[in-house]
């Protein structure tokens, strides 16, 4: 199994100390390459790229929408 | 190995992966237009096309529509495929002398020695209080001009493969994407806008529109933002055993008449629903499309269901009041079928 994190360091959160989950492109249990662009955050009007870390079944653990931070957990990839 | 085409996206990342589509295999197709290589366009249709394609074709331009779609057509009739975006439709009157007059008429002038491979790529629709000169449709003011040609989507499969539809026509096509359908983390969208999308180049026929719901009481033709406002009103009549048929026009220009005609002929009653003003427009022509071939396949009358004709308000209590949405259109439904017993 490995997590989806929100990587540490992404944007200045002394400024803006949250963003929310653009935008999830697989729904939740598909099945996923490592690398897949799977998510993208939008912190003020900037989008960042999430990508999957290993190859695998997607599970969704912050929906669109949903609130974020660094290091907040999104998401995981059960093995294939 | 899964499949890539279980990937959802969204309508603006569907429309830039199909200009990526056209860029990495004609080197003739670049984009230029306000805001659009390093900002990706203010609604997203560009993302990512700066750190693939470069400064060269992706070139952000400054704030004169006159200026640089007047250079598209130039560029178009010299032998490139630009891609120029106008930021939000409402902005074209500085700029209608180069698609009404140049664009749309110089194949015709030059007796066909010149194409005009121009896609000009432009933001539609209201609903968020952005008031009146920020959420026209304007479909009609498109349609209405011969040499033109135009597509609509509804959804992320349909913007793709009709983007690379307008990049290969040799005529200047007018490529209308609503705002609110374009999946952006800061607006509001329908969850169906977003949709499975192959990752290799498709291209959908310009002129063909789809049945996006089949039914047999009733037919609503409608197109971009309306097809899902359409589709919420038809699940809502379904629960009443009323059966809707939902044509979405995907283009304007050509016009797929035939599909329209086939499916009232089939349903006897026509509802036909815009985002676009009500007098002079879409909705007029569909209805005269199908009156003027035969009239006896009705058997209600006709109703139109589109903005009234008003500048947008900013007020969002009085914007969504004369916008058309499901409650209305499930309305102007259940009185058709009513009075055609």
């Amino acid at each position: 199994m490995s997590e989806i994190a929100v990587p540490e360091g992404l944007w200045d959160t002394s400024k803006t100390p949250e963003g929310i989950v653009g935008n999830w492109f697989y729904r939740d249990g598909s099945m996923v390459e490592a690398g897949a662009k799977v998510a993208e955050l939008m912190v003020e009007k900037t989008v960042f790229d999430i990508t999957a870390p290993a190859a695998g079944e997607l599970h969704i653990l912050v929906p669109k929408d949903g609130v974020v931070r660094p290091g907040t957990l999104i998401g995981r990839i059960d093995g294939a | 190995m899964p499949s890539k085409s279980n990937r959802i996206l969204t309508m603006s990342h569907a429309i830039a992966e199909g200009i990526a589509n056209e860029m990495r295999t004609d080197s003739s197709v670049f984009v230029m237009g306000e805001d659009i290589a390093a900002y990706g366009g203010i609604f997203g249709a560009t993302t990512g096309l700066l750190a693939e394609f470069g400064e060269q074709r992706i070139r952000d331009t400054p704030i004169s529509e006159t200026a640089f779609i007047g250079a598209g057509v130039g560029a178009a009739m010299a032998g490139m495929r630009p891609i120029v975006e106008l930021m939000f439709v409402d902005f074209f009157g500085v700029c209608m002398d180069a698609i009404y007059n140049l664009a749309a008429k110089n194949i015709y002038f030059s007796g066909g020695n010149c194409k005009v491979p121009l896609v000009i790529m432009t933001a539609t629709g209201g609903g968020y209080s952005d008031a009146g000169q920020h959420s026209q449709t304007l479909h009609a003011t498109f349609a209405h001009m011969p040499g033109l040609k135009v597509a609509v989507p509804s959804n992320a499969y349909d913007a793709k493969g009709l983007m690379i539809s307008a990049i290969r026509d040799d005529s200047p096509v007018l490529y209308m994407f609503h705002k609110g359908l374009q999946g952006l983390a800061w607006m509001a969208s329908p969850e169906k806008a977003a949709t499975e999308v192959p990752d290799d180049a498709y291209a959908i026929p310009l002129g063909e529109a789809k049945v996006a719901r089949p039914g047999k009481d009733a037919t609503i033709v409608t197109l971009s933002m309306m097809v899902h406002r359409s589709m919420e009103a038809a699940e809502q009549l379904a629960k009443d055993g009323i059966d809707v048929e939902v044509v979405d026009l995907r283009t304007l220009v050509p016009l797929d008449r035939a599909t329209v005609f086939k499916s009232v002929a089939k349903t006897g009653r026509l509802i036909v629903v815009d985002e676009d003003y009500s007098s002079f427009g879409v909705t007029a022509e569909i209805i005269t499309s199908v009156v003027e071939r035969d009239p006896t396949v009705l058997k209600a009358k006709p109703r139109r269901l589109a903005f009234p004709d008003i500048p947008i308000p900013y007020s969002r209590p009085m914007e969504q009041f004369a916008l058309p949405n499901a409650e209305k259109i499930t309305e102007a439904v259940r009185e058709t079928v009513k009075k055609g017993h």
